[in-house]
């Protein structure tokens, strides 16, 4: 299977602008022969925008712009990001995974990080599910920035046999070292090998690039397989375009050696997990 | 506090040439002191957007500086960029005919905004986009003109501290003329700033790092040795300079108020 990681740097609610840059990375990927090309979180809109976000809004069974990526997706496989407004006046932080011509997933983001320089819980509703699918390559579940951070969430794709993790990113990079990144990059990467290792699973994670409000996005997206090695980096801060291919025998082989999956026991999980929520509210 | 200091030029350079393409502006201008860092600002506008693309103004006011005026133009020729010298003397000193004042800073903010009237006169007619030059030390303590040199449309240096904006200068080969001479404000001649602030930007920017970055208290700032009326001190120019950094507010009346439920982000439509 041959993955692209479009590391590109969206218009702020520049939607047809947007819509144009990702036909132009697409045509870059079916010359590769790319199977799935992944774009950023919110990939169609840019990301801090505020009250820009109802007047970005798409309703995905009805937006001509969305539509015409579900066809192309009879060529290519596309994880793409968008403002869904599934009903009136309720605005979700989406990502949606197409292929074969349907829309195979939409995951409506959970975490919404609203502290300090987030404000994603002022603008957007909350999602409420974690879903894993089946795809012409194996089983994916989608994932959005901060969710990529959270321990639960990935639970909850594990216990789903998850195959392909598909995290879409808009993560600004802050923290300067001596070293040539941001600080912050180093936590998506510490999570990457650890998921990926003790899941069994590919994750490939796309972050984006560019400026919105002084505000630079960090890059660095990468592919991880199930064995916790990473296959490919992007450039840390910049635009970039990765391709990768990953060998889908690895899930077999990573799974047979350390059988993480296999030995997980979600209905103990989730009971002892009923125990502890209700002893919050004692 | 350490730097790197090519990543850092990286995404500076990176932020200069997006923030002007955003907006539509090839060119950049700025106001070169003979400081470090509007040299650090100019050096990386030169390394963006190509050196003929970057405007420095020399504005000396009679011969306050005369020595930084030197040092301004050497570096305009070193970097390659254009640069033009506005005499601000007749300006300033016909409002001081009229209203005459011996007060220091009140001499140094007026020839300060009469800079920044200069600049954005400056930038329209040279279709250029103005760059601040004021780092996160003087905007934390509120070591700048309000409407003067604070005054700008994009600032690539206000997270870097002081000691990292020498960093940077050493890494941007500024000239060693302006990089070892002491930082001053400008005001008055002889005027410097660690001594009319007290301490030293070693001391200072290590103080504000705490503070600041690490989000840490008073009492942790003091614990690690740092005098506590220093320290003090520091917090109060910090607390009372917020209304340099902000918009001013504005009296809510209606359900949609500017600033408070208006909300659009700064490259709205860019």
């Amino acid at each position: 299977m041959r993955i692209a990681l479009a590391q590109i740097a969206p218009a702020l609610g520049r939607v047809a602008a947007n819509f144009d840059l990702h036909l132009q990375e697409i045509d870059q990927a079916r010359r590769a022969k790319v199977d799935l090309i992944i774009f950023p979180e919110l990939s169609l809109t840019g990301y801090l925008l505020k009250d820009l976000t109802a007047e970005v809004a798409i309703d995905p069974d009805k937006d001509r712009r969305f539509q015409e990526l579900k066809s192309l997706s009879r060529e290519i496989g596309l994880v793409v990001g968008f403002v869904e407004e599934k009903e009136r006046g309720l605005f979700f932080n989406s990502a949606a995974l197409l292929a074969g011509g349907d829309v195979l997933s939409i995951h409506r983001k959970v975490f919404l990080p609203t502290y300090g320089m987030f404000e994603e819980g002022k603008f957007f509703a909350v999602g409420r599910n974690f879903r894993v699918v089946p795809t012409p390559w194996g089983k994916a579940g989608l994932m959005i920035c901060r969710e990529f951070l959270s321990h639960g969430a990935h639970y909850l794709l594990l216990a789903q046999g998850v195959e392909l993790v598909l995290a879409v990113s808009a993560a600004p990079g802050r923290g300067l070292t001596e070293a040539e990144d941001f600080a912050t990059s180093r936590m998506w990467e510490v999570m990457a090998e650890a998921m990926s290792y003790f899941s069994g699973s590919f994750i490939a994670y796309c972050n984006r690039a560019g400026y919105e409000d002084g505000m630079a996005f960090g890059g660095g997206s990468f592919i991880f397989n199930p064995f916790g090695r990473r296959l490919a980096k992007a450039r840390p801060a910049e635009r970039d375009f990765i391709v990768q291919d990953v060998d889908l025998q690895e899930l077999r082989q990573a799974r047979t050696t350390m059988p993480f999956l296999r030995d997980d026991r979600p209905e103990i999980i989730l009971h002892a997990l009923e125990r502890i929520v209700k002893s919050y509210e004692d | 506090m350490k730097i790197n200091c090519e990543f850092v030029e990286r995404v500076l350079c990176g932020f200069i040439r997006e923030e002007l393409a955003k907006t539509g502006y090839e060119r950049g201008i700025l106001g070169l002191s003979g400081g470090l860092d509007s040299a650090v600002c100019a050096g990386l506008a030169a390394k963006a957007l190509g050196p003929a693309n970057v405007l420095g103004l020399i504005m000396p006011y009679r011969d306050f500086a005369a020595p930084d005026i030197g040092d301004a133009r050497d570096l305009a020729r070193t970097l390659g960029i254009r640069s033009r010298v506005i005499d601000i003397t007749p300006m300033v000193d016909a409002y001081f005919a009229a209203e005459p004042t011996e007060e220091r800073t009140l001499r140094g903010n007026k020839m300060a905004r009469e800079r920044m009237s200069i600049l954005y006169d400056q930038s329209a007619r040279d279709k250029s986009l103005i760059l601040g030059t004021s780092n996160k030390t003087e905007l934390l303590i509120g070591y700048g003109t309000i409407h003067g040199d604070i005054a700008c449309a994009v600032n690539p240096l206000g997270d870097l501290y002081k000691t990292q904006v020498r960093q940077l200068a050493a890494h941007l080969d500024i000239p060693a003329a302006i990089r070892s001479k002491a930082p001053t404000a400008g005001l008055w001649p002889g005027q410097t700033d660690e001594d009319e602030i007290g301490i030293t930007y070693e001391e200072l920017d290590a103080i504000l790092f705490e503070l600041v970055d690490r989000r840490s208290s008073i009492e942790d700032v003091v614990g690690l040795g740092h005098a506590r009326d220093k320290v003090e001190r520091i917090m109060r120019l910090v607390r009372g300079s917020e209304f340099k950094r902000r918009m001013p507010p504005i009296a809510k009346l209606s359900s949609r108020t500017i600033g408070l439920d208006f909300l659009y982000p700064y490259d709205w439509d860019k």
